[in-house]
């Protein structure tokens, strides 16, 4: 039975950790205040505590003021709003000045909407900030990741986002392998026939894989790639180079996130035979996480046979 | 509480009409120069730019990231051939920058970049935000303890944007005494009347019924604008926006409401004319 944690919980848990260190850390908030759990945090720290309503685009417009003038602000509320309906002013009032402003995205992915259907399942914030000049993207894997994750962005100097989940998320059970910002985590190490890349909420599903994998004679290593931007070439290229095979699996469009961040890595470093897996450039439907990933071919025998067919591709072109 | 008013009126109206003159002067040389900007939108709020830089705002140009300075942005980012003309003035940068407009090496972007120009406390030019962020500067001043004014100057056209409406409605919700907008009310935007355009109209009203203390006034008359500075300063309790009726191209007769010139180079013989009108050199 796989634990479930509360990856927002551990956001706002870390986050009041940081405010009582620093009186600099502020929370913004787009009437999300119940969304990311912050209702103890603005009652602690009701001067540090700003919700400006239902408005995501003047929520990242005050954060860069408020960044311009030495505050670290936090903008959190759900993960389309901030990059979607405020992508501009993420871009031009806080990328482009390069302030120091950290943007908390819940709901990231299919699994993470869940059952509200497309509206609150964002499967392309990743993409969409991955295209923005000086932004570091970091995709937790779960709540004790998100604890790391959120002090790791607070101590960067800069523009950041992070991914965090629907408050029913699966605890990976690999926190011995610690969390460094721009790292990859190798979390499963059977061997070099293949690499199977991953990160978010996703990653249980890639390890058992790995295990299916290993059964069969087929000698997998489970890497996590909490860091999407900046990419971790110096730890990826050699695993790439060693198994000449690739698959990714991440709880996103096919485009623009993990797969695409691995696959033009390998393309200029060291072409490798890739099979990607994610939402494969469709809308989505509600359900349960769990049917939901499956459904959408996330699946542990999804990966299982990518992971065959990049083997064979490889194996055919030797 | 914060009790510091400005002390303004430091000035003769007289210098204030020299500065803005040799401003324009500036401005158009630089768009010629640089043969591409806005001079319809930069003559429009010129007045409104120099009265706050010579006259209201707390600034230090030796320190131009003082924490205690007011600061300023504009949020109409492509006047800021008016607004370079007067961080030039200030002495923020030597004046042999103004020419660079928009060219490569130089420090002046086609709009404001807080980061390459000294002086420049926003990143604008995308229009509509310079109210949300001015009032993240004025939230963060409850915060830093620091004791300054934010003042920021939209469009008219401008306000069309919707994150005009969100800032509006969070300023008065945090009752940003500190905040103060000008809405640089030329009439006129990209595609012509703003009238026409959009149903904007009446602007006043709307900014009344967000809870803002309003004011109107001749965005020209320096008299009028201190004055409505000075009212708005001891409005503590809201944000105040002050709708200055101004004329785009303002200073240069033939520019004036031809809107042609919102985004349009002058050629020689226009610029000498302009010159001619400014009494500024033909260089």
């Amino acid at each position: 039975m796989m634990r479930m944690g509360n990856t927002r919980i551990a956001f706002i848990e870390t986050m009041a950790e940081l405010a009582q260190q620093d009186p600099k850390v502020v929370l913004v908030c787009a009437d999300s205040v119940l969304v990311v759990k912050g209702k103890s945090f603005a009652q602690k720290y009701p001067n540090r505590f700003i919700d400006v309503g239902i408005a995501e685009q003047n929520a990242v417009a005050c954060a860069s003021g408020m960044a311009a003038c030495g505050l670290i602000p936090f903008v959190a509320t759900y993960a389309g709003f901030i990059t979607m309906r405020a992508c501009e002013q993420v871009r031009t009032f806080v990328a482009y000045p390069g302030l120091n402003v950290k943007l908390i995205g819940a709901n990231g992915g299919i699994g993470a909407g869940e059952r509200e259907g497309v509206t609150h399942q964002f499967f392309e914030d990743l993409g969409i900030m991955r295209t923005i000049p000086g932004f570091t993207v970091v995709v937790p894997a779960d709540t004790e990741q998100v604890k790391h994750a959120t002090r790791a962005i607070y101590q960067i100097k800069g523009p950041a986002y992070m991914r965090i989940g629907s408050g029913r998320d699966p605890i990976v059970d690999c926190e011995n392998v610690p969390f460094e910002l721009g790292k990859i985590r190798i979390l499963a190490d059977y061997g070099r026939d293949i690499i199977l890349f991953a990160c978010g909420f996703v990653i249980n599903r890639v390890l058992l894989a790995a295990e299916t994998l290993s059964r069969e004679g087929i000698k997998a290593a489970v890497v996590d790639v909490p860091t999407l931007k900046p990419l971790d070439h110096s730890g990826i290229v050699p695993l790439l180079s060693q198994a000449a095979a690739a698959v990714t699996v991440e709880d996103h469009n096919i485009i623009g996130g993990l797969g695409s961040a691995i696959a033009e890595l390998s393309v200029s470093a060291c072409p490798v035979h890739l099979c990607r897996l994610g939402v494969p450039d469709i809308f989505t439907r509600s359900g349960h996480p769990e049917p939901l990933l499956d459904y959408y071919h996330m699946g542990v025998k999804d990966i299982v046979d990518a992971a065959k067919t990049a083997i064979k591709r490889r194996d055919a072109k030797a | 509480m914060i009790k510091k008013l400005n002390s303004i009126r430091n000035m003769p109206i007289k210098a204030l009409e020299d500065i803005a003159r040799q401003i324009r002067i500036d401005i158009i040389t630089m768009i010629y120069k640089a043969g591409d900007g806005h001079p319809g939108a930069s003559l429009s709020v010129t007045d409104i730019i120099t009265a706050l830089y010579f006259d209201v705002m707390n600034v230090d140009p030796a320190h131009p990231e003082k924490p205690d300075r007011d600061r300023f942005i504009l949020s109409k980012g492509h006047g800021c051939p008016a607004l370079y003309a007067a961080l030039a003035g200030k002495g923020y940068f030597s004046r042999d920058e103004l020419p660079g407009l928009r060219s490569l090496e130089s420090m002046l972007q086609g709009h404001p970049d807080m980061n390459k120009t000294p002086g420049i406390d926003s990143t604008s030019g995308s229009l509509g935000n310079g109210v949300g962020v001015g009032l993240g500067m004025v939230l963060a001043s409850r915060i830093t303890g620091q004791d300054y004014f934010t003042y920021v100057v939209t469009g008219d056209g401008e306000i069309q944007e919707g994150v005009v409406w969100e800032a509006a409605m969070a300023a008065c919700r945090y009752k940003a005494g500190r905040l103060i907008v000008f809405v640089d009310n030329n009439g006129r935007q990209s595609g012509g009347l703003v009238d026409e355009i959009s149903g904007l109209y009446p602007i006043l009203p709307k900014w009344e019924s967000f809870g803002w203390h309003c004011q109107e006034i001749d965005g020209h008359d320096f008299s009028q604008i201190l004055d409505a500075v000075e009212k708005a300063q001891a409005c503590t309790d809201r944000p105040s926006v002050i709708l200055a009726h101004t004329i785009k191209g303002k200073g240069i007769p033939f520019m004036e409401d031809d809107n042609s010139w919102h985004k349009r180079v002058p050629t020689a013989d226009e610029y000498r004319e302009a010159m001619r009108i400014l009494g500024g050199p033909y260089l």
